[in-house]
C-alpha cells in the first residue's frame, strides 16, 4: 500500500499557484503552529522576570518590530490593489492577517513588559531609518509598482526582519523567544512568495532588473542603519551587528535577483 | 475604542473563524457536500446559479479592495488589525465563491470572461462609488460604505440566498452560513467605529450620505435587473424548493412568492437594516431618487 501524500509540487504550474496561494492552504500552514499559541506562545509558558537595562532594550527592541510590523501590514494591504492577478491578491490577504497578527502579538508582548500606551512608547522608540524604510515602501505602493513594492515590502523587508528576528530568538527569554519562532515561519513564506513571483517576472524583463538594483541600493543603506541603531539598544546581540548586516547582504546576494 | 476593539483581535478571529465555525471546511462546507444535479444538468437553472455567483464573486472582490485599501488611512493599529481580518475574510469569500463557479463547470481559463458577461454593470458602478472613497484616504466614509451600505447589502442577500438554498442545496447554503457570520463581525465593527469618528467629524455627514444614497441606488438596480434577469429559471428554482418544503425569509415564503415579491421583501429588508445601522451611528438613511 502506498501513501497518498499530497504535494503541490506535482500539480501544473497554474494550480500550484492556485492551491499555494490560497486562504485553504494559508490555514493549513499556520494551523500547525498557532492552534495550540494564543498570543504566539504556548499556554502553559512560564516568563521570566525581565528588569531594568534588559526591559528597556526589550522594550526598544520590540517597538521597532512593531515599526517593520506597521509597515508590512500597510503595504501588504497596499498592494493588494495593485497585484496583478487573483492568486496574487489571497496570498498578499494572508500576508496582511499574518503582519497584523505579529504587531497584535509583539504589542500584548509590550504590555505584559508594562507599556500602557503602546502607540505612543513605538512612537517615541521608532528608529528614523525605519521610518524612511516604511516611507519608501509605501512610496512605491501607491505609485503602484508592483514590482518595486514587492522587492521592497517581500524581500527586503521580510529578509531583514527574518535575520533580525533569528538573531534575536537565539538569546531572547524563552516567550519572547517562542513569539519569534511562530513569525520567523510567516515571514519564510512570504519570502517564498516575493522571490517565486519576481523570479518568474525578472526572466524577461533587464530593464526591471535593473530598477530594483537601484531600489536595492537606496533600501540595503536603510536596512544596515536600522540595524545598526535600533538593535544597537539590545545589549544582547550587540556584538552580532556586522554579522547581521553581512548575513542581511549574502541573503539578497544569494537570491539572485538584482 | 481601544476596549470595544478587544473584541476583534487577530486572536480572537482566529479562534472564532478558521477555528471555529470554518473547521473542518472545504472552500467553506463540508468535504463530501457537492452541488446538486439538477444545477449541473439543467441549462437554465446552471445559467442562474452562475449568475448569482458572478454576482457575489464581484461584490466580494470590491469588499476585497475596499477592506485591504482602509488599513493605511485607518487612525490606530486596533482598526488596522481588524481589518486585516476583514481583508483575509473578504479574499477567502472570493476563493469560494470562486470556487463554486468552478463547481458549476466554469473552466478557470474562462474565469473572467464569464464573471465580465454576467456581471451586473450598476453592481460596477455601486463598487466604483465606494472605492472612490477608499482609494482617496477617505476612511470615515470607506467604513460607512464598506462595511455599513456594501455589508449590510451582502448580508441580507446571503441570508435570503441560505433561506431558498437550505433544502435544495445544502453544500451552498453551508458556505453561506459562514459568509453571513464573518458579515455581521464586519457591520458590528463598522457601526462601533464610526460612530464615534462622525460625532468627532460632523461636517463630514452630507457627503457621506450623498454617498450612501448612490450607492443605494446602484443596489436597488442590481436587485432590479438581476430579478428580471433570472425570472426564466425562478419556476424550476421555485418548484423544486415547493417539492422539497417551504423556504422562509422575513416571512415571505419563497417556494411560492413571485419575483416581484422576492424582490420587494429583499429591498426592504436590506433598506430595513440600513435605517437602523445608519441611525446607530448618528446617520439617516438617504432614499435614491428614480428607482
Amino acid at each position: 500500500m502506498t501513501d497518498d501524500i499530497f504535494d503541490p509540487h506535482d500539480l501544473h504550474p497554474d494550480d500550484f499557484l492556485e492551491e499555494v496561494h490560497s486562504f485553504e492552504f494559508w490555514f493549513q500552514s499556520v494551523d500547525g503552529y498557532l492552534s495550540d499559541r494564543p498570543h504566539g506562545r504556548l499556554a502553559a509558558s512560564n516568563d521570566v522576570p525581565i528588569e531594568g537595562a534588559g526591559r528597556e532594550a526589550l522594550i526598544t527592541t520590540l517597538c521597532n518590530y512593531c515599526v517593520g510590523e506597521t509597515a508590512a501590514l500597510e503595504g501588504a494591504g497596499g498592494m493588494i490593489s495593485i497585484a496583478p492577478n487573483r492568486h496574487s491578491k489571497i496570498f498578499l490577504a494572508t500576508q496582511v492577517v499574518d503582519e497584523a497578527r505579529h504587531l497584535e502579538v509583539f504589542l500584548y508582548r509590550l504590555r505584559e513588559l508594562g507599556v500602557v500606551d503602546t502607540e505612543a512608547e513605538i512612537a517615541r522608540r521608532a528608529n528614523p531609518n525605519l521610518l524612511r524604510f516604511k516611507d519608501r515602501l509605501l512610496e512605491l505602493v501607491r505609485t503602484a509598482d508592483w514590482a518595486g513594492a514587492l522587492f521592497a515590502q517581500n524581500v527586503v523587508l521580510e529578509t531583514m526582519e527574518a535575520i533580525a528576528f533569528d538573531a534575536h530568538a537565539q538569546v531572547a527569554d524563552p516567550i519572547t523567544a517562542q513569539i519569534l519562532d511562530g513569525v520567523i515561519k510567516d515571514e519564510r513564506r512570504h519570502l517564498g512568495f516575493g522571490e517565486n513571483d519576481l523570479g518568474r517576472l525578472l526572466q524577461d524583463d533587464p530593464d526591471t532588473r535593473v530598477r530594483l538594483g537601484a531600489i536595492r541600493q537606496e533600501l540595503d543603506a536603510l536596512v544596515l542603519a536600522a540595524f545598526d541603531g535600533a538593535l544597537a539598544d539590545t545589549g544582547s546581540v550587540r556584538e552580532d551587528q556586522p554579522t547581521l548586516g553581512r548575513d542581511y547582504l549574502a541573503t539578497i546576494d544569494r537570491l539572485g535577483l538584482v | 475604542m481601544a476596549d470595544f476593539l478587544s473584541a476583534y483581535t487577530i486572536q480572537r478571529w482566529l479562534e472564532l473563524c478558521p477555528q471555529g465555525y470554518l473547521a473542518d471546511t472545504v472552500d467553506g462546507h463540508g468535504p463530501d457536500e457537492i452541488e446538486p444535479d439538477i444545477l449541473l444538468t439543467d441549462d437554465d437553472m446552471r445559467t442562474d446559479a452562475i449568475r448569482t455567483t458572478v454576482q457575489l464573486v464581484a461584490g466580494e472582490r470590491a469588499a476585497l479592495a475596499a477592506s485591504s485599501g482602509l488599513i493605511n488611512s485607518a487612525p490606530d493599529l486596533g482598526s488596522k488589525t481588524f481589518l486585516a481580518t476583514q481583508t483575509l475574510d473578504e479574499a477567502r469569500h472570493v476563493e469560494i465563491f470562486t470556487q463554486r463557479l468552478y463547481d458549476l463547470g466554469v473552466k478557470p481559463a474562462d474565469l473572467e470572461s464569464t464573471i465580465d458577461h454576467f456581471v451586473n454593470p450598476h453592481l460596477v458602478k455601486f463598487a466604483g462609488v465606494l472605492l472612490d472613497k477608499v482609494n482617496s484616504g477617505d476612511f470615515i466614509a470607506g467604513v460607512v460604505g464598506q462595511n455599513i451600505v456594501l455589508e449590510g447589502m451582502a448580508f441580507s442577500v446571503f441570508e435570503m440566498l441560505e433561506a431558498g438554498s437550505r433544502e435544495l442545496n445544502p453544500k451552498f447554503a453551508h458556505t453561506l452560513r459562514g459568509t453571513i457570520a464573518d458579515e455581521r463581525r464586519h457591520v458590528g465593527f463598522g457601526e462601533n467605529t464610526i460612530g464615534a469618528l462622525i460625532r468627532q467629524h460632523p461636517e463630514k455627514k452630507p457627503e457621506i450620505e450623498d454617498m450612501q444614497r448612490e450607492m443605494a441606488y446602484h443596489m436597488l438596480m442590481t436587485f432590479s435587473s438581476s430579478f428580471a434577469e433570472g425570472d426564466s429559471a425562478l419556476e424550476k428554482n421555485r418548484q423544486t424548493i415547493g417539492e422539497q418544503g417551504p423556504a422562509d425569509y422575513h416571512g415571505t415564503n419563497l417556494s411560492t412568492a413571485s419575483s416581484e415579491d422576492m424582490q420587494a421583501v429583499l429591498a426592504n429588508t436590506v433598506v430595513g437594516e440600513f435605517e437602523t445601522r445608519l441611525a446607530r451611528i448618528g446617520l439617516e438613511y438617504q432614499p435614491p431618487v428614480g428607482v
